[in-house]
């Protein structure tokens, strides 16, 4: 799904309240296209998260992003009892999960996000999970959602 | 690494003041700020004009020096600060200020005051809305508070353990506060009313988080060669430092082996002439149970995931608290869980006031070193060795 009409101020107004800014602005024009990009520098292969101009690694200014395929483990769990309001989220229907997840193929790399059609014994540490995509205020935002397991 | 450290010795925490904490205080910000300042200034034995720094943190209701500075009536400052909060940032400015000669008396002074989402009380008070406009959190973010509850999860699974050492922790702060006369909370708190507590963001719940209060700390820092001799034994900084590891976002610090607690740690150490074993006054930041597990752990008291074993060999049934070799408190003053959310104040007002030998019902007898941890893992860690000159 690609939204090539989306201005630099769609972005910024339709992401509100998170925080788009000339840094962040080409990770959420993934996230509209349904696509997860990380930093990665040109010059020495480093990626990274949160988005940044500089590679913390060589210090090469030439960085641009990788689409990370989305496979990865639960590093950090949380289950908010309360929290900030969202649209679509009610915490009084049960703890919101939000997960820190360490990709497979980006190691030490994580993003923190939601998790989608888990069961309570799917909400631990260490558990597989593949990337997802739900909308909320009509935008794609990232989330995870355990991935099947073999039997 | 730098191990220098020429400062050491040389700088005194000439005078202390507090206002207390409570969950009911109906007086402004700056009220609470004047009041514990005039009282560290003057239990420093000096007078509005031997005050020539001040270094207030930028606490979210609190106000800038320039404001203290005018309300008190200072008649010339040549060094004033607003460092970001968590105590010993704002310390070590002043500490810094004194040792380099850009002041010779620094009121360092820290105003807390209960946010219009820390209560319903507090959310009903007209005069405290402004204080909600910040950024605004989404479900997903981890940054600040969240993060601890998330990095509680990976140490309960990393380490195969149960809650039993937040639990154990939250019960010796509550202890301890009995004994505290400028306590916020002092009824008697067991483990089964820690895991009854309302969980907030799982594995956390009500007890792991510090207790949201009113109130002000002040201290008086000057060289100790000019510090008053009002009588009483003097309290010499020996070392003082923050530590920051990279990267320090919160979802992305490398493990619990390694964030920034150990970083401070490492230099602490290099600095001071005395560690954990010689320490006779221990305190911890808890602004959140996990935090004091990890000070615990990386101070080499446990090892990792070991609070808990480490708690309970030490635990005093009869006082329902620690007493590590029988002798030293963790907190006495009952931390931010239980005298109030201070980050950080609190614990280096109570070093200071042991060491002085002045913590009647709760002094560690001949106190003549004091170890303080302050700040989590993130961005905010901070470590200070205190003795008694």
């Amino acid at each position: 799904m690609s939204t090539p009409t989306l201005t630099d101020a769609d972005l910024v107004e339709r992401y509100a309240p998170l925080t788009v800014d000339k840094d962040t602005a080409d990770f959420y024009r993934g996230w509209a296209e349904r696509e997860l990009r990380i930093r990665h520098c040109t010059e020495c292969g480093h990626t990274w998260l949160p988005f940044r101009p500089i590679c913390p690694r060589c210090w090469s200014f030439a960085v641009d992003h990788v689409v990370v395929q989305g496979d990865g483990t639960v590093h950090l769990m949380m289950l908010l009892h309360q929290g900030p309001p969202a649209p679509g989220v009610d915490y009084t229907t049960g703890p919101y999960p939000v997960a820190t997840v360490e990709f497979a193929d980006h190691p030490g790399v994580r993003l923190t996000a939601t998790i989608v059609d888990a069961r309570p014994e799917d909400l631990v540490v260490g558990r597989a999970v593949s990337l997802t995509w739900f909308e909320r205020n009509g935008m794609p935002h990232p989330a995870f959602r355990p991935t099947e397991v073999t039997r | 690494m730098s191990t220098r450290n020429p400062l050491k010795d040389q700088i005194a925490i000439a005078g202390i003041g507090s206002t207390g904490f409570s969950r009911s205080s109906d007086v402004s910000g700056l009220e609470l700020l004047v009041r514990a300042s005039v009282e560290a200034i003057r239990d420093a034995g000096l007078t509005a004009a031997d005050i020539d720094g001040v270094v207030v943190p930028g606490e979210p209701g609190g106000v800038n020096p320039g404001v203290l500075a005018t309300a008190l009536g200072l008649p010339r400052v040549t060094h004033f600060a607003r460092p970001v909060p968590v105590a010993m940032f704002s310390m070590l400015d002043a500490v810094h200020a004194v040792h380099s000669g850009a002041c010779d008396a620094a009121l360092v002074a820290f105003p807390y005051l209960r946010l219009p989402w820390n209560s319903r009380s507090a959310a009903n008070d007209p005069f405290r809305r402004h204080l909600a406009h910040g950024v605004q959190a989404v479900p997903e973010s981890i940054a600040m508070a969240p993060a601890y509850a998330a990095w509680a999860s990976r140490y309960l699974a990393e380490y195969g353990v149960d809650r039993d050492g937040f639990g154990l922790v939250a019960v010796n702060m509550r202890s301890n506060a009995a004994r505290n006369p400028l306590a916020a909370i002092t009824t008697p708190l067991t483990l089964d009313d820690y895991y009854a507590a309302r969980m907030i963001r799982e594995p956390l719940g009500m007890l792991d988080m510090d207790l949201p209060v009113d109130g002000a700390d002040a201290f008086v820092v000057t060289r100790a060669v000019d510090a008053p001799d009002v009588g009483r034994p003097q309290v010499v900084v020996h070392a003082i430092t923050t530590g920051l590891v990279t990267p320090n976002d919160e979802d992305q610090v490398p493990c619990l082996d390694r964030h920034s607690q150990h970083i401070v740690l490492d230099t602490l150490r290099a600095k001071s002439d005395f560690w954990i074993d010689d320490a006779d006054v221990v305190c911890l930041y808890d602004g959140f149970t996990v935090i004091t597990a990890g000070w615990i752990e990386n101070l080499g008291w446990a090892p990792p995931g070991g609070t808990a074993d480490f708690l309970r060999e030490h635990w005093v049934a009869a006082e329902d608290r620690v007493l590590v070799g029988g002798r030293v408190q963790i907190n006495p003053h009952g931390g931010s869980l239980s005298e109030g959310a201070t980050r950080g104040s609190g614990h280096v007002r109570e070093a200071v006031v042991q060491l002085r030998g002045e913590a009647e019902g709760r002094q560690t007898p001949d106190a003549r070193t004091a170890l303080v941890c302050t700040g989590g893992f993130f961005f905010n860690s901070q470590g200070l060795t205190l003795r008694r000159a």
